[in-house]
């Protein structure tokens, strides 16, 4: 029996490495006008190789690796902190460290500091994650019901958001006032290599931080107690994956804006196909979290729209019934 | 001989002198009449009314420009903007300057102008210029409106040797080049800078790839138009957004061979009027060489 699971665990994997992988390449390939690559080839026999070359390496493989990352950032995100709160509804978006992440990154960006020291923006992002964190944890407290931490999470979602807005309505860029939306839905949209070397370190080192924290998550789920009785550190444990979403959401954040919904419909739909493990589904949450957000954006470019549509409208377009889902479920098992 | 030849010449000048003192004083009372009925106290509502209506009127009609005249990123007539009081095309605000005509565009609030017109003051609206033609006709109409026909005429006239002497060496194949603005906005067909690349001698890409007005434009799109020049008129410089940033895309660089984009001050035109010509001239020196 446990042999047989494994087995399908593996081929789980495989099977989302696969697709994931699927999906990238059809992403490179894909762009914002339907099969522009191969219109390419069969016209401008001079220097299309060039062009072509041009818009693969600098516009469509950052897009779709900065895609692949962040997705796969809040897909881990969301895994990590419903295990740690043992709470459906704890994720980065939910629990505002991706508001708080975005609050960071704008206050770096609009007023001049990440156009001196092109670091800051992440460590920006990755100090208002861990704050706003924090924060909502101080707020509902460690044991919390779903009601007080979703109310902890709205409040402090509320706060940064309202920050966000007062801090763009001050930005001395006329710009800035327009890109509130951007911040609130995310995109992934003209981003280059730079945006992807920037966000790169904190994400990585986040996920190694966080995936070193399977066994910890695995043993929370018998009680905290029993927990410790293990061996495991509850407070070395709370901090290691509190700092590692920081930095994962904190890096990602600050170069997409906050894409909801990922983080918390992710987990759950793949919580049951791996036997409600929360240490493996670390893993498949994130290739499950980059395989939806690379299909958002593929569907992103192939909506025919005057402007293109932010790719945060799409996720939160299937992600807000789901959570209304989830909630009338909560509440049918309440009463 | 000589003697009756000055004397002659002093007597004409006598009998000339008091002569064309009438004339004078004839031309003198006419254009006071001229002035009685042309607007004393003009107040502009409108950065774009403001423009012409700095170049044309006389100091003492004017009562005052709108604020973003004073902004020197946005206002080619910034300088001579500081002396009048400013407005923010609020109506109270307006009645304070007992307006005999109020200068407006399209894009002021409609219920301003409704309301000024219920209270019997006269509102001119201007429409924005997206031609040079259309310069020329808001240039026209504003002077008379102002009793300043000769000194719009004579706008118009400058305007046009201006034009004319911008020299454009005619080319076996004129380059491609293209606007991107910051969020990625490029100027297509109907726009002024549709018209300056293209009397500068330079292909508007955007135009030929069917894009009308002032459209955003996929970075990709623009790419595989192979624009051999970028322009902007990015304004705002030492300020930084998202929508800023996009300007500086490797990708621009690497396409336009290391060639940075050039910047055309927005305030040549943010508004039509003559400065368009100053425009124009830069866009023709940043032809390659062939």
């Amino acid at each position: 029996m446990k042999s047989l699971h494994s087995i399908n665990q593996r081929q789980l994997l495989v099977t989302l490495a696969l697709l994931l992988v699927l999906l990238a390449i059809s992403s490179l390939l894909i762009g914002s006008e339907p099969w522009p690559m191969i219109q390419a080839l069969f016209s401008h026999p001079d220097q299309r190789s060039s062009i072509l070359a041009l818009i693969l390496t600098e516009v469509r493989l950052p897009r779709v690796l900065i895609a692949t990352l962040a997705g796969a950032t809040l897909g881990l995100c969301g895994a990590a902190m419903q295990g740690l709160l043992r709470n459906p509804l704890a994720t980065p978006g939910l629990t505002g460290s991706a508001s708080g992440a975005a609050l960071g990154a704008v206050i770096a960006l609009y007023f001049g500091l990440s156009s001196r020291f092109a670091l800051a923006l992440p460590v920006a992002g990755m100090f208002g994650s861990l704050l706003a964190m924090v924060l909502v944890y101080l707020l509902a407290g460690r044991d919390a019901s779903v009601t007080t931490l979703i109310l902890a999470g709205v409040a402090i979602n509320t706060l940064a958001m309202a920050l966000i807005s007062l801090l763009l309505n001050l930005a001395p860029s006329p710009y800035a006032v327009q890109e509130l939306v951007l911040w609130m839905l995310g995109s992934v949209t003209d981003r280059s290599l730079n945006d992807l070397w920037i966000m790169l370190p904190g994400t990585l080192l986040g996920w190694l931080l966080m995936l070193g924290c399977g066994h910890g998550l695995d043993a929370l789920t018998l009680g905290e107690e029993t927990a410790a009785s293990m061996g495991i550190g509850l407070n070395r444990l709370r901090w290691q994956l509190f700092i590692a979403i920081a930095l994962a959401v904190g890096s990602a954040v600050s170069i997409t804006g906050s894409i909801g919904f990922i983080g918390l419909v992710v987990p759950h739909l793949m919580r049951p196909l791996v036997g409600y493990q929360p240490g493996r589904l670390l893993t498949i949450s994130a290739l499950g979290g980059a395989i939806m957000l690379l299909l958002a954006d593929l569907a992103v470019r192939l909506i025919p729209a005057a402007t293109e549509i932010k790719v945060g409208v799409l996720t939160a377009v299937v992600g807000a019934p789901f959570f209304l889902w989830l909630i009338i479920r909560s509440r049918r098992s309440q009463t | 001989m000589t003697t009756t030849m000055s004397f002659h010449y002093k007597h004409c000048y006598k009998v000339l002198l008091p002569g064309l003192l009438t004339l004078l004083s004839v031309l003198y009372a006419l254009t006071d009449s001229a002035l009685a009925s042309s607007p004393q106290r003009v107040v502009s509502t409108n950065l774009c009314t403001d423009q012409l209506l700095l170049m044309l009127a006389a100091p003492t009609q004017i009562a005052s420009v709108s604020a973003l005249s004073l902004e020197p990123a946005s206002s080619y007539m910034a300088k001579s903007a500081e002396q009048y009081p400013v407005n923010h095309a609020r109506i109270e605000e307006l009645l304070r300057f007992k307006p005999d005509l109020i200068l407006a565009s399209p894009y002021n609030s409609p219920s301003m102008v409704t309301f000024m017109r219920k209270l019997g003051y006269r509102v001119e609206l201007i429409k924005p210029a997206n031609t040079i033609d259309d310069i020329e006709t808001n240039i026209q109409q504003i002077a008379i409106q102002l009793g300043k026909k000769n000194k719009g005429d004579a706008l118009v006239r400058t305007m046009r040797q201006q034009l004319a002497a911008i020299k454009i060496q005619p080319q076996r194949k004129r380059p491609g080049g293209l606007f991107y603005q910051p969020r990625g906005y490029t100027s297509g067909r109907g726009t002024l800078q549709d018209e300056a690349l293209r009397r500068s001698g330079w292909r508007n890409l955007a135009s030929e790839a069917g894009i009308r007005g002032y459209q955003h434009i996929d970075l990709e799109t623009l790419l595989r138009l192979r624009p051999v020049h970028i322009f902007t008129s990015a304004y705002a410089a030492g300020t930084d957004s998202l929508a800023q940033r996009l300007l500086y895309h490797p990708a621009l660089r690497h396409l336009t061979a290391g060639t940075p984009i050039t910047n055309i001050d927005y305030k040549y035109w943010i508004c039509g009027g003559p400065m368009i010509t100053q425009a124009i001239r830069l866009l023709a020196k940043a032809r390659p060489v062939q």
